[in-house]
């Protein structure tokens, strides 16, 4: 049996149903958009379903027209080198300042987090004196998104890895393991969760870049957001592929949260509550 | 065991290389910035005739004048951290409240909501953009408002504000969020103890939910406060390339257009002061209320 909604819900549901429409309307502008010709985007019909759903925008920012395919690989490739950077070195050394110990591994793990204070700006001259050389190659873009999301990571992980009973290293220790064998084949898997939350709230800071990006990269290695903000200039009578071009970028994160949207929450929240 | 967990050897091993990398990429570079602040300008540019000339360009930065842009533009990202302060949260937390409290379809508004989040800023600045440009003229002129002379970026006294709305819109689901996530942690029994007590609606939300989620309350108002003495993507796509209306555009403009090296170094370190200062005042603020629930009541 339905309950009846009270005067006071029905309102809370209207209230909701408005932000919900405010939330999804310009993506439903941007689907739409993508397969409207430039008159229509402009013309009468800018708000409604597509007259002719001109599939072709897609296939013109993808390959032909536009370069996304190659913007959206470059993306890739500095996404998951940056992943597997952050991961490898946040474990290690969340590893050996949190697990192992020794003097002054506060203090090391303070000067690290220290590190989130202080926004990209406040490097970014000096950071250009030591990329500019690299900016031909993925490096250069690689090199600092591992570097500056490194405290963030370590953060993540700490949370986590103190919450590991030592009698794990002791059991290692008994058996014969050494240290990096213990770390690597028996506390690294217990930490595979954590790990995928940090490299969640990583993908989407990286992913998203836009300042360092449009510094450190030229053409063959640009990525997705430098490379969709050039469209929108290059392509100022083209505004059908520019909306594909924008669907396509957002796609991989869309489809990220959609698949896993309680893990992308807990990791932005975990990232959030880092004070 | 403990000789194993204290190895000097592997504990380089597993955190030498990470301290070094960072320090280069991240904490060298911060101090490079501070030393060339206070050069006249760097030696890579002007060789020999570089100096020592310590406070003079953060001087110049603060001295009012028609050509100087950078107190204006400190005022406005002030602007911005206000709208953020006073509309972005207070609404974000209304909705969070509502949505504690469990209406119909709760986890499907709340996974919704947060949508814009993920998004990249680019892509919902490209987005607005087409937005100020074709659809919001077109609503104006059906309800018969007046649309703007030279469109909505285009009026330099009010470009910033509508520059200013994509990323208060973006970021309302975050704020939100985290102010769900620390609503759904009070218990229940205090929720019902103050339901009985006859307490609902507002006086619930001020007197019992707000109060007991204030560490939460810290994180949102530091995020929103950094986030606007930062605020970069969203009016730098907007916006067009020469706009200096914001500290980071001002630092992005003087440093890679204007070439001035030493005079953007010293806005970017202002802007991380501005940062760390407000970080301390907000703890400074917060400070009784940081897991010292009884401290409170033991004065009263």
């Amino acid at each position: 049996m339905k309950r009846k909604m009270t005067l006071g819900q029905i309102l809370i549901q209207l209230f909701l149903l408005v932000w919900l429409f405010f939330c999804l309307f310009p993506l439903y502008w941007m689907f739409t958009m993508s397969l409207k010709d430039t008159q229509e985007i402009f013309g009468p019909n800018s708000v409604g379903l597509p007259t002719k759903w001109l599939w072709s925008n897609y296939a013109n920012a993808w390959g032909s027209g536009g370069r996304v395919s190659n913007y959206m690989l470059n993306s890739v490739i500095d996404t998951f080198v940056t992943l597997i950077g952050t991961s490898l070195l946040g474990y290690m050394s969340a590893y050996g300042l949190l697990r192992m110990r020794w003097k002054g591994q506060n203090a090391v793990f303070t000067y690290i987090l220290m590190g989130m204070m202080i926004p990209m700006h406040a490097a970014l001259y000096p950071l250009t004196e030591i990329l500019l050389t690299l900016t031909k190659t993925h490096w250069a873009l690689i090199i600092p998104y591992v570097a500056f999301n490194i405290p963030i990571t370590i953060l993540i992980l700490s949370g986590f890895i103190t919450n590991i009973p030592y009698e794990m290293e002791e059991a290692a220790c008994i058996d014969g393991s050494g240290i990096y064998r213990t770390a690597f084949t028996i506390i690294l898997p217990m930490m595979v969760p954590a790990l995928i939350t940090a490299a969640i709230f990583v993908f989407l800071q990286v992913w998203n870049e836009l300042l360092l990006a449009s510094l450190f990269t030229t053409d063959t290695v640009r990525t997705l957001t430098v490379g969709i903000k050039q469209m929108s200039g290059q392509y100022q009578t083209d505004y059908g592929s520019m909306g594909a071009g924008l669907v396509i970028a957002t796609l991989p994160t869309l489809i990220l949260y959609m698949c896993m949207s309680g893990q992308v929450q807990k990791s932005l929240v975990a990232g959030a509550v880092k004070g | 065991m403990k000789r194993v967990l204290s190895n000097k050897w592997s504990i380089m091993v597993f955190v030498l290389p990470t301290v070094l990398f960072f320090t280069y990429i991240v904490i060298f570079p911060i101090f490079k910035t501070l030393w060339y602040s206070l050069l006249n300008e760097i030696p890579a540019k002007v060789g020999d005739a570089s100096h020592f000339t310590g406070l003079t360009h953060y001087i110049t930065m603060f001295t009012p004048g028609r050509r100087n842009p950078f107190p204006g533009a400190v005022v406005n990202s002030l602007l911005y951290a206000a709208l953020s302060i006073f509309v972005q949260l207070p609404f974000s937390m209304f909705i969070a409240l509502l949505l504690a409290d469990g209406p119909r379809g709760e986890s499907f508004y709340r996974n919704t909501f947060f949508i814009p989040v993920v998004i990249s800023s680019v892509v919902v600045s490209l987005l607005w953009g087409r937005i100020y440009k074709g659809l919001l003229p077109q609503l104006f002129e059906a309800m018969n408002w007046q649309v703007p002379k030279n469109g909505f970026l285009g009026n330099a006294n009010t470009k910033i504000w509508f520059s200013f709305i994509p990323s208060l819109w973006q970021y309302v689901g975050y704020h939100m969020l985290l102010m769900y996530g620390a609503l759904k942690t009070i218990p229940e029994d205090i929720i019902e103890a103050a339901t009985v007590d006859g307490a609902s609606g507002a006086k619930l939300a001020f007197r019992i939910q707000i109060p007991m989620i204030k560490p939460m309350l810290k994180v949102c108002l530091s995020f929103s406060l950094i986030g606007s003495f930062k605020l970069f993507d969203t009016p730098w796509v907007l916006l067009e390339r020469s706009n200096m209306d914001l500290p980071a555009l001002s630092m992005y403009v003087e440093m890679f257009s204007n070439h001035k090296y030493s005079y953007a170094s010293a806005q970017a370190i202002f802007i991380v002061a501005e940062c760390l200062v407000f970080t301390a005042l907000l703890n400074w603020v917060f400070r009784e209320s940081d897991g010292k629930p009884g401290k409170e009541l033991a004065r009263k």
